[in-house]
Formats: structure tokens, sequence, C-alpha cells
């Protein structure tokens, strides 16, 4: 547990100096800045890898099995899902936002008691693998290295959470980009922004990531509840929200391509998206009694 | 896609119930019902989230109060995914889903049919917002042989078109992610019809077996015997894994036998069972201890093992026991003068046995475990019988769960997959070539569209270009151009 708790330590500090590099790039628009940020994102990036490598060689399992664990999990695919953006679009002042939002993400990680942080064996309904895999890995002596359903459905519904965390990033941007386009006011740090017509589209390709995938994390549960809990769909709090925030999504999606309802509405419908995976993720495991454990 | 709402015409000429027929297919024609009714289900559901569900009365009495838990039944809060406004949102999102689809699909599927036949007329390309003019090298027929190569090697459908003064082509490829969004509406109906099978004919319910014991399956002809319960642990003491070996007994023959934990359940004749809760049972043991404690001595003799039911005689003496009962929290009713176990847990166990003197049976007492020595359990001999240990018959709590919609949800969950891959990942590219012949050279007049994801193909439609440039030189600039 030391040194995935040193790794932790460690990736707090890249992430926070991370961020710092991407704003500074936002308000100076050096390019040298620029690399620097980047350079310290993939730092970042490779740090949280090892976090999850160690704590993995600590705990015998992957290491999704409760809130300290999956949150740097949701800290290192975002990241992964904002470097694949920017190696591809190019804007490097979107960094600030979702850089921003790593560092809330790690620092709420770190307060979080030490109950949550300490390493577990896993209880009776989280073991789940797969038992093709697990007959598949046997004979070359691996089967402590299969996985099964927990691990599968965390991940899922994590490339979810983090794709709509980077669109939730997005749309602030964009509502404060096109509140100055249609008003016609100037302001040199919101003309770094992209168009709000592209941060609106890369919005959309975020959720259009996310909300699949966290389609496939709320069918990946069912499935693993109809074998655990022995039916596919009790309207436990966690399922619930999950449809809920899943919904709102789906509103975004179709208010997109509604006339009258495109552009600002859909951002804000992008938002209370997001707020919603926080009372989905962080509520709904301290405040609503469930079968969930956590996540 | 803009919303049709306006489009939809009211018949004014019609009588007065086919205008308010076509009123209320256009509100369901509408998009802006679908974001009410989305944003609706998300909001009500969070109730459901606060409020516990389908607890019995009290629970809601001591929370919320008297008049709250009437309000809250009145409402059906307590079962609100089964109320009737629940269900009626969620009819409101399939009349929504269907009359959409109705209205949008078959002019979609006419108009993308129709689109293969169409030429590349220079109008359609000036509107595109990706195109490009210029001239090249070479004559149509060359021009249209090297662009069928580059189409082809970028995997787009083709349809060419000779005409008096050139040749136009249409390019396409990724039509079938414009019925993403169809192929995923379906897949929505599809799992809600599970969902009401599974409600119709589904039922859930809950047994508990001894460890030996069978029971009886509801609805079904079939019995399920439990062999063995046991739990796992890890080496720290916390518990690894609950197991049950279950045997399934059809017309008294044992059909099959099944290992079952959490996360493993037996499946028969499409009834599931679970693994679900363990205890220990509060009315029998598999076995207990005895010893005798002599009326000349102080210590115990060595305790004798006895199985539950079982006949056993104690070494050295001239006495025989057997147990016939057993409490796990012993409690006697003075007013029906019977004995009766006060709660499942072991707080006061107690053990009746049979005491035999040879062939003749002496007494039948009460052993406390708690409390040894406090009644005489063999009369007028001094001699005493004392309860030292249990082995607990351990039960098994297993869920039973039949839902024969289930594998319908999961057609529908499967459908759903291939409706996002065509909604989100397939997109629709479509390019116009219109070749005009410029003596000697072609005037080359491209433009290209897309349904989603602009960037990447304003990206593909520039190498498309420097492809297109580079197999076929400009016009004076001869191999410059590469
Ligand atoms: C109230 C019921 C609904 C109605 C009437 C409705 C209607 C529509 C319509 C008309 C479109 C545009 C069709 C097109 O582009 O060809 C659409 C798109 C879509 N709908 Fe729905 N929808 C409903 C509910 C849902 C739900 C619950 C989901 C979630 C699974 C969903 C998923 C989608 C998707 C993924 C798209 C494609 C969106 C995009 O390409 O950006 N729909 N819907």
């Amino acid at each position: 547990m030391i040194l995935s708790l040193l790794f932790f330590t460690f990736s707090l500090a890249f992430y926070c100096i991370t961020a710092v590099f991407y704003i500074l790039y936002w308000l100076f628009k050096k390019r040298w800045i620029g690399q620097i940020a980047t350079s310290m994102a993939y730092i970042a990036l490779l740090s949280t890898t090892m976090i999850l490598i160690t704590r993995a060689g600590e705990s015998g399992h992957a290491p999704f099995s409760n809130l300290y664990e999956s949150m740097i999990l949701f800290v290192w695919i975002t990241n992964i899902g904002y470097l694949i953006m920017e190696h591809k679009y190019r804007y490097r002042v979107m960094g600030a936002f979702v850089m921003i939002i790593e560092v809330i993400a790690m620092l709420s990680t770190s307060l979080l008691p030490y109950r949550f942080k300490s390493v577990e064996p896993l209880n009776p309904a989280l073991q789940s693998k797969w038992k093709w895999l697990v007959s598949l890995l046997e004979p070359v002596g691996m089967e402590k290295y299969a996985i099964g359903w927990l691990d599968f459905h965390v991940f899922t519904t994590f490339v979810g959470y983090a794709a709509f965390a980077i669109s939730f990033g997005l749309s602030i941007m964009y509502l404060i980009k096109s509140r100055y386009e249609s008003d016609g006011i100037r302001n040199i740090l919101v003309e770094r922004f992209p168009d709000s017509r592209i941060l609106d589209e890369l919005s959309y390709k975020s959720i259009a990531w996310g909300f699949p995938f966290l389609a496939v994390g709320i069918v990946s549960g069912a499935i693993w509840a109809n074998n655990t809990w022995g039916a596919y769909w009790s309207w436990d709090p966690k399922e619930t929200w999950s449809l809920i925030t899943w919904f709102v999504y789906a509103a975004y999606l179709h208010a997109r391509i509604t006339r009258g309802w495109s552009g600002k509405r859909a951002a804000y419908l992008s938002i209370v998206g997001f707020l919603c995976v926080i009372f989905l993720y962080w509520g709904v495991s301290f405040i609503l009694p469930g079968l969930h454990a956590y996540a | 896609m803009a919303d049709r709402v306006g489009e939809v015409s009211v018949d004014v000429e019609g009588r007065w119930y086919r205008a308010i027929g076509s009123r209320i297919w256009a509100l369901f024609n509408s998009l802006k019902l679908t974001i009410f009714v989305l944003i609706s289900l998300a909001l009500v559901s969070i109730i459901g989230t606060v409020i516990q569900q389908n607890q019995p009365v009290e629970t809601y009495l001591s929370e919320y109060g008297e008049r709250w838990t009437r309000i809250i039944f009145l409402l059906r809060l307590n079962d609100m995914y089964h109320s009737w406004w629940f269900l009626l949102l969620l009819t409101l999102l399939v009349l929504n889903v269907v009359v959409c689809t109705i209205e949008r699909f078959p002019p979609k599927w006419k108009a993308l049919l129709k689109e293969n036949k169409g030429t590349a007329k220079p109008e359609i390309i000036e509107r595109l917002s990706n195109k490009d003019v210029f001239t090249v090298d070479a004559q149509p027929a060359e021009v249209k042989a090297r662009l069928l190569g580059i189409f082809k090697k970028r995997r787009y459908r083709v349809r060419t078109f000779e005409e008096k003064d050139g040749v136009s082509i249409y390019a396409w490829k990724g039509i079938s992610g414009r019925f993403g969004a169809d192929v995923t509406h379906v897949s929505l109906l599809v799992i809600l019809l599970g969902a009401i099978i599974g409600n119709i004919y589904g039922y859930n319910d809950f047994r508990i077996v001894y460890e030996g014991g069978s029971m009886s399956v509801p609805q079904a002809d079939f019995q399920l015997r439990l062999d063995r319960f046991w739990i796992d642990y890890y080496d720290t003491g916390q518990i690894k894994q609950y197991n049950s070996l279950l045997t399934v007994i059809e017309d008294g023959k044992e059909v099959f036998k099944k290992h079952i934990w959490v996360n493993e359940p037996l499946l028969y004749k499409g009834i599931r069972f679970y693994q679900s809760s363990y205890g220990m049972a509060w009315d029998r043991v598999k076995e207990a201890q005895v010893a005798l404690k002599r009326k000349d001595r102080e210590e115990l003799d060595p305790p004798v093992t006895i199985k539950w039911g079982e006949l056993k005689k104690i070494p050295d003496s001239e006495y025989s026991v057997r147990i016939v009962g057993y409490v796990a929290d012993f409690a006697f009713d003075e007013r029906t003068k019977t004995v009766f176990s006060k709660s499942a847990d072991a707080n006061n166990p107690a053990l009746k046995v049979e005491v035999y003197r040879g062939d003749e049976l002496v007494s039948t007492p009460w052993l406390f475990f708690k409390y040894p020595g406090l009644f005489s359990t063999i009369p007028d001999s001094g001699d005493d019988i004392v309860f030292t240990a249990f082995r607990p018959t351990l039960f098994s709590g297993i869920s039973i769960n039949k839902d024969p919609g289930t594998n319908i949800v999961w057609l529908g969950t499967g459908i759903m997959g291939l409706g996002f891959i065509l909604a989100f990942f397939v997109h629709h590219r479509r390019v116009w070539v219109s070749v005009r012949d410029a003596r000697n050279s072609s005037e080359i007049r491209i433009g290209g569209t897309v349904n989603k994801d602009r960037f990447t193909f304003e990206r593909e439609f520039e190498e498309l270009l420097k492809e297109i440039k580079a197999t076929l030189p400009a016009t004076g600039k001869g191999e410059v151009g590469r």
C-alpha cells in the first residue's frame, strides 16, 4: 500500500502542475508553455498508471473495487480521453478546464477517509470472474489475472463518466464563449477558446462516446445483477440514478437535433447530466442506502 | 434533423375528431415531447431513490408521520415504479417513439434510396460546405477511371452517370449510420416488451433449506435438495464466499447437482436459484456433545458426540442418550406449557434428550448449554448429563426467480448496441463529382457532406482532394502538383 499511496501523492502534485501550466498557456498563449503542459499531462498519466498497477499488485485484483480505486480510474481515463482529443484537434485551451476537473477529483480522493484507501479483499458478490477466461488462462498459470463482470462493469461505466466530465468542461466553455459571441463583447481570454461551433461539436462527440459506454455499463451491471441478486433490475438507488443520468443525456442528444433546443439548452443539459454523474457517483454512495457498495 | 411539429398540417376540412386526432398525432410527433418525457422520467425517478420503496406501512409512519404517509400511499410513492403515472410516462415514451418512427422512417428510407439515382448537379455541389473546383490535364474518361480507383480504395460505393459533356459521380459510404437512431428506438421497445413479459409471467420467491433437506419449487414439478452449505474464508478471516451444493430431484430421481455461490446461480427449466443468505437452524442441530457427570466425581467424563436422532451409548456406563429436540433461544410459555424459541439466535441453546438406562427410558430432560446442572436430569441417581457442545445445522437461503422476459431484454440490449454503433460511429459520407470536358482537359467540381462529425470529414475531404490532385496533375503545372 505504501507504494501506491506514494504514487498517489506524486500524481496529485503532477496534476496540480499540469493544470497550472495549461492555465498559464491559456493566459499567455506561449507555444512552449503549451508543450510543457502537454508533457506534464503525459507524466501525470504515467504516474496515475503506476498507482493502478501498484494497487493491483497490492490487492491481487483489478483496482476497481472501491471508491478510492475507482476515482483513480476516473482520473486516468479522463486524462487519456483528453490527450486523445488534444492530439486529434489541437486545442490546448480546453486542457485548462479538463485539468481543473482532474485536480478537483484528485483532491477529493485524497480527502477520503482511510477506510476507503485501504486494500480490501473482494466480498462474495464482487467475485465474478468470467469462467471462460479463467479456463483459458488456467493452462498457462495466469488464472489469477482473469477479469469478470465487476471489472468490465466498472471500467465501461467509468469511460462514460470520463467522457461526460470532458463534455462538462467543454459545455461550460461553450456557454461562456457563446455569450461573448452573441453579445459581441471582446475578451482576449475568451477569444482564445475554440469557436463555439467547435466546442459544441466536441462536447457532443464526447457524449457520443460517454452515452453508449454508460449504456454498456448499465447493461453489464444488469447482467451481473441477474447473476447475483436474482433480477436484472431492482430499482436500487444506484441503478436508478444511472438511468436518470442516462435519460438526461438522451434528452441532450434529442435536444441537439431539435430546433430551438440545440446550442445553449443542450449545453445546460450536458452540465445537468454531469451533476447527475457526480451525484450518482458520490451522492448515492454516501447518502442513499442500497445494494451497491460504491461507484 | 429539424423538429417537424410545425409541418404537420391540421386537417381543417375534416371533422372535428380528425382535427383533434391530427393534433394529437402532431404532439406525439414532437421531439420536444421526447425531451419532456425523458426529463420527467429522470425527475420522478429521483423520488423513488429518496423515498424507500416497498416497505411496510410502519416504516413510512415512523419516518414521515401520518399525514405524509397518507400522501405517499395516495400517490403510490411507496411503489412508484409500478404506479399508474409512471407507467403513463412510459406509455407516452412508447407512443412518442412509435409515432416519430412512423413519420420519419419511410420518408428517410425513400429519400436515401432515391438519392443513389441522382446526378451530381453543379447546384448541389455549390451548396455544400466542403467543395472545390479545379482543372486537370486529362480526358473525362481517364479522370473517371482514376476517381473510381480512389473511391474504391477508400471503400466508397459509387454510381456514375455518363452525360453529353462529361461524367458525374456520386460516391457514398456509411449509409447504415442513418438508421442508428431507428434501430436504437426499436431496441427500446424490445427491452420494454421483455420487462412487461417478465412482470406478467415471472415471479420472485425465497426459501430456506436445511442441509440434507429439500424444498419444493413454486409453479414447477421438481424439487431441490441442499446437500451441503459452507463458507470460504480469506486467510485474514474475512468471508470470501457462500456456497451451496444443490441437487435437482425430478420424479424422485436425481437429475443433476450444482455448486452455487453468490454470482453463480443454478438454472433449471427457466427458473434460477441464487445463493442469497444463510443461517443456523433454530430448531435442530447437526450433532451435539454431551458428557456424563457422575455423582461421586467433580470432573466430567469424556464427552460423547451424538448425531441428531441417533441413540448412542455412553461408554463405561449403563446410559444411552438420543437427541430429540433443540431450540436456539429457550423459552417456556406458561399458558400453553410449550417450549419455544424466543429468537433465531443461539442465545440460550437447549437440547432435549431421551435418557435410557439399559433399555428403559428414564427421563426426557432439557439440557441447557449455558446452565449445566440447572435441573437434575436423571432422577433417583445423582448422575447428570451435561450439554457441552453442538454443531449447528446450517440452512441456506435461496432466492428463486423466474423471468421469461430476460432473454428478450438481452436481445433488446444487443439491438441497442448495434443501434449505438450505427448512430455514433458510422457516419454517412457523401461526395459528388462533376467532370466536364474542357478541351483536352477536364474541369472537376467536387463537393462532399457528412451527417455528423464534420471535423473528421473535413480532414478526410482535404486528403481526398490532395490525392485526386496528386494523381491527376492540374493543367499547366505538369508533374509539379505531386
Ligand atoms: C420519447 C421517445 C423518443 C423519441 C420520440 C425519439 C425520437 C428521436 C428522433 C426523431 C431522432 C432523430 C432521428 C434521426 O436522426 O434519424 C432520435 C435520435 C436518437 N435517439 Fe431518440 N427518441 C426517443 C427516445 C430515445 C431514447 C430513450 C433513447 C436512448 C436509448 C434514444 C436514442 C436516440 C439516439 C442515440 C439518437 C441518435 C442521436 C444522434 O445521432 O445524435 N431515443 N430520437
